[in-house]
């Protein structure tokens, strides 16, 4: 599993721009596939491009009520913060530096230099009892740097 | 020929599609070399400086390990420094620079980054996923990644910092595509023209493709005889200056008494009977022969005699016996057919092969009298002179001039009276050769020409000088357009008002069938030879649209009835009761009448039945040099 998601990433180096949000929602899918919570993963995210495109995926759930969601991806800080339906939820950000700014996030999907990068922080992800796959083991960190 | 510009115009763009090609590859070649020359030079650049900067590193701060070179740049203040010196290589072309070292965990984490934008953090995860990163550090040499215009990137150069013989992190410089963006908005203009040019010569070559694809479909429609299915005439006419008629012989064909076919059974019978019988030509001769349908039931064969001569004759037999023996089934009715030919098995002898066709249509011809179903040949000198040379003006010319013209004559029986009436005088003409040439074989040639005129009067001095010493009666054949030439006249003239017991004894026969198209012309003329005490008989009598009151107004003396009417009314009920007609009519209109063709012993008493006056034919006696007595009638009994 962990060889489809660097192949993944290969394959989007090759052909993908940063704007394109189907790019991002099939890398977000493939990470999703590989992280666990004990309610089951409910996708919300503050983007609703990248929300719609998110639907079409077979395996992942997705919800339009941040409420609802048991894991919510977040593109901005300003979308959540004032929004009590997303209090206490672990967030996964699109963003390095959010990771540093929002302490509930355990996550981030980013492009650094034209490249995808993926950073899944262990700690605050056990803290929130996410549990991970193999498949992520690479990009794990112990801290944001 | 027509195609040949049309297939040149082809080779053409052909060559100039390839030149373009070519030019085009040569612009794509040239431009990755441009590429590659601006690649390899900023390169070179960039390493001078990241040499420098390397020793400025491991020299001026004592670096050994990749710990140390964390630790150094740990400081934040350090990292500022180098950053700031780093930095003074970005340009518009050079977009990210920064230094990377490799964990423990093998992951790649940033030391340094003088980028402007998208800056990283102290020792932040670098996700790389080329393998030149490895590379560089089991290489330690520098490395360059071909990037696929990922946000605007061409290529990333590696350069890695070697201590101790160790490279304890990597220089990642990322160069961005402008320039090469530039190098390529300067050359596309070049590029599009050149691929407008490919598709437009492209297109032209498909164009003259559907041109020559139409050139032969039409062509196979021009050429083709829609029925038959054999080439037409179009095509002889195509083909002919191209062939070389010394490989072929030349065979005209008609189907015998095709006419009755289509009477009898309608022309779609007709129809279905030439193109089967057409197939059987076409199966029975060889690929490199030339059928032609000729015109209505008449085909014309060129075949190919390249290796035996005689192979002509045998593929024309075959082909005539192929015919007869097939049985055409259509609507229920069995029809059998068969081919008369005429073959010329040198045509390229003659002067052109219009004069081929003509003898190998006189061959058929003669074919055709002999009894139909054969095949005639002509190949000798013999037939040759008999013929050939019989065909033009000169031939005849030549004959009145050297006196080899000469009268048969034919009796005329009054079976009444058991005796010969008179005589049809009947033209020859001998061969220098001494070989008797009958007049179809050169009258149709001299028609209407002043040889004919000439003929005629040459005829006329010959039958008076026979007749005048005489008493018996003759015949001679004329026709209108004779009779109204002065000379001829006059001739007519002077020899009957000189021997006035010569003029009761002559009958013009006037063709019935010639067209007469001036009428009080044709009866002014007829009264001067009644003038002159001369009779006057209707030739052929029923075989053309005769005018009665014409007839009856000229005051005629003999009807002569026409032979196809004769010759079958032993078998055709319908031509007895016509001949029957003719007879009532005729003694009706005080004429009397006489039967020609009478070739049987069957027609000669069905003749008896019907009160004929005279009768005239092979069954009584064929046309002799000399005038024949009654002793010498009925001899091929």
């Amino acid at each position: 599993m962990k060889a489809s998601i660097l192949l993944l990433i290969l394959v989007i180096t090759l052909f993908a721009r940063e704007d394109r949000v189907d790019i991002k929602a099939q890398i977000l899918e493939k990470i999703f596939s590989n992280i666990h919570v004990d309610s089951g993963v409910t996708l919300w995210c503050d983007n609703k491009h990248l929300l719609e495109e998110l639907k079409k995926s077979s395996y992942l759930i997705i919800t339009d009520e941040c409420a609802v969601a048991t894991i919510i991806v977040v593109e901005s800080r300003e979308s959540i913060e004032n929004d009590e339906n997303c209090k206490n939820k672990p967030i996964f950000v699109l963003n390095y530096e959010l990771l540093k700014n929002i302490p509930e996030s355990f996550g981030a999907f980013f492009w650094k230099k034209g490249r995808p990068n993926i950073v899944i922080i262990e700690s605050r992800a056990l803290f929130q009892n996410i549990r991970l796959s193999k498949e992520l083991e690479s990009y794990k960190e112990e801290k944001v740097w | 020929m027509v195609k040949k510009k049309e297939f040149g115009i082809f080779f053409l763009l052909f060559m100039l599609a390839l030149f373009f090609v070519y030019i085009y590859t040569d612009i794509t070649k040239a431009k990755e070399d441009i590429f590659e020359r601006i690649q390899n030079h900023q390169i070179e650049q960039i390493s001078y400086i990241l040499q420098n900067i390397e020793k400025d590193i491991l020299e001026t701060t004592e670096i050994v390990t990749v710990d140390d070179m964390f630790s150094m740049f740990k400081k934040e203040h350090v990292r500022a420094e180098y950053e700031h010196i780093i930095s003074l290589m970005l340009t518009s072309n050079v977009k990210y620079v920064y230094i990377l070292y490799k964990d423990e965990q093998s992951r790649f984490r940033f030391l340094l980054d003088a980028s402007k934008t998208d800056k990283a953090n102290f020792n932040q995860k670098f996700d790389v996923n080329s393998p030149e990163y490895d590379t560089v550090f089991t290489t330690k040499k520098p490395q360059v990644i071909q990037q696929s215009d990922i946000e605007n990137l061409y290529l990333t150069y590696l350069y890695p910092i070697i201590s101790n013989g160790n490279v304890i992190a990597i220089f990642n410089i990322d160069i961005t595509t402008n320039i090469q963006k530039i190098i390529l908005e300067s050359i596309k203009p070049l590029e599009t023209f050149f691929v407008v040019l490919i598709i437009f010569v492209l297109l032209l070559m498909v164009m003259t493709i559907m041109q020559i694809f139409h050139y032969f479909v039409t062509r196979k429609k021009i050429f083709t005889d829609q029925l038959t299915n054999t080439f037409n005439r179009n095509y002889l006419e195509e083909t002919l200056p191209l062939l070389n008629l010394s490989n072929y012989s030349l065979a005209m064909l008609d189907l015998d008494k095709f006419k009755i076919i289509n009477d009898t059974y309608g022309h779609k019978t007709g129809d279905y009977v030439l193109s089967q019988a057409s197939k059987i030509f076409k199966e029975s001769i060889r690929d490199s022969d030339i059928l032609v349908r000729y015109g209505g039931e008449e085909f014309l064969l060129l075949i190919n005699n390249r290796n035996k001569a005689k192979s002509a004759l045998d593929t024309c037999e075959r082909l005539r016996k192929n015919i007869s023996k097939e049985r055409f089934i259509y609507d229920d009715h069995e029809i059998r057919v068969s081919v008369s030919i005429g073959l010329h098995m040198y045509p390229y002898l003659e002067k052109n092969i219009q004069e081929a066709i003509k003898i190998a249509d006189k061959m058929l011809y003669v074919a055709k009298k002999g009894g139909r179903d054969r095949v005639e040949c002509y190949d000798e000198k013999e037939s040759a002179e008999k013929l050939s040379s019989s065909g033009d003006i000169s031939f005849v010319k030549e004959a009145i001039d050297e006196e080899r013209v000469i009268c048969h004559y034919q009796p005329i029986y009054d079976y009444k009276h058991s005796r010969v009436f008179k005589y049809e005088a009947l033209v020859r003409i001998v061969t220098k050769e001494g070989l008797i040439v009958p007049p179809f074989a050169f009258l149709p040639q001299i028609k209407e020409t002043n040889m004919h005129y000439k003929l005629t009067q040459r005829i006329l001095l010959t039958v008076f000088e026979t007749f005048k010493n005489n008493s018996k009666l003759v015949s001679i054949n004329m026709n209108f357009s004779d009779l109204i030439n002065s000379d001829i006249e006059e001739t007519i003239i002077k020899n009957l008002q000189d021997n006035p017991h010569l003029a009761s004894r002559v009958t013009f026969e006037i063709l019935e069938s010639d067209e007469i198209n001036d009428i009080e012309l044709f009866k002014q003329k007829i009264n001067l030879i009644h003038s002159l005490k001369a009779k006057v008989s209707i030739d052929d009598f029923g075989s053309g649209y005769s005018n009665f009151k014409t007839i009856i107004d000229i005051e005629a003396n003999f009807l002569k009835i026409d032979g196809s009417l004769v010759k079958n009314i032993d078998v055709s009920a319908k031509d007895f009761k016509v001949v029957k007609s003719i007879i009532h009519f005729a003694k009706q209109s005080n004429m009397q009448t006489i039967a020609e063709h009478v070739h049987s012993r069957d027609i000669y008493e069905k003749l008896l039945l019907l009160d004929i006056d005279f009768m005239q034919g092979y069954y009584i006696s064929e046309p002799k040099e000399t005038l024949v007595g009654e002793e010498e009638l009925f001899q091929a009994l």
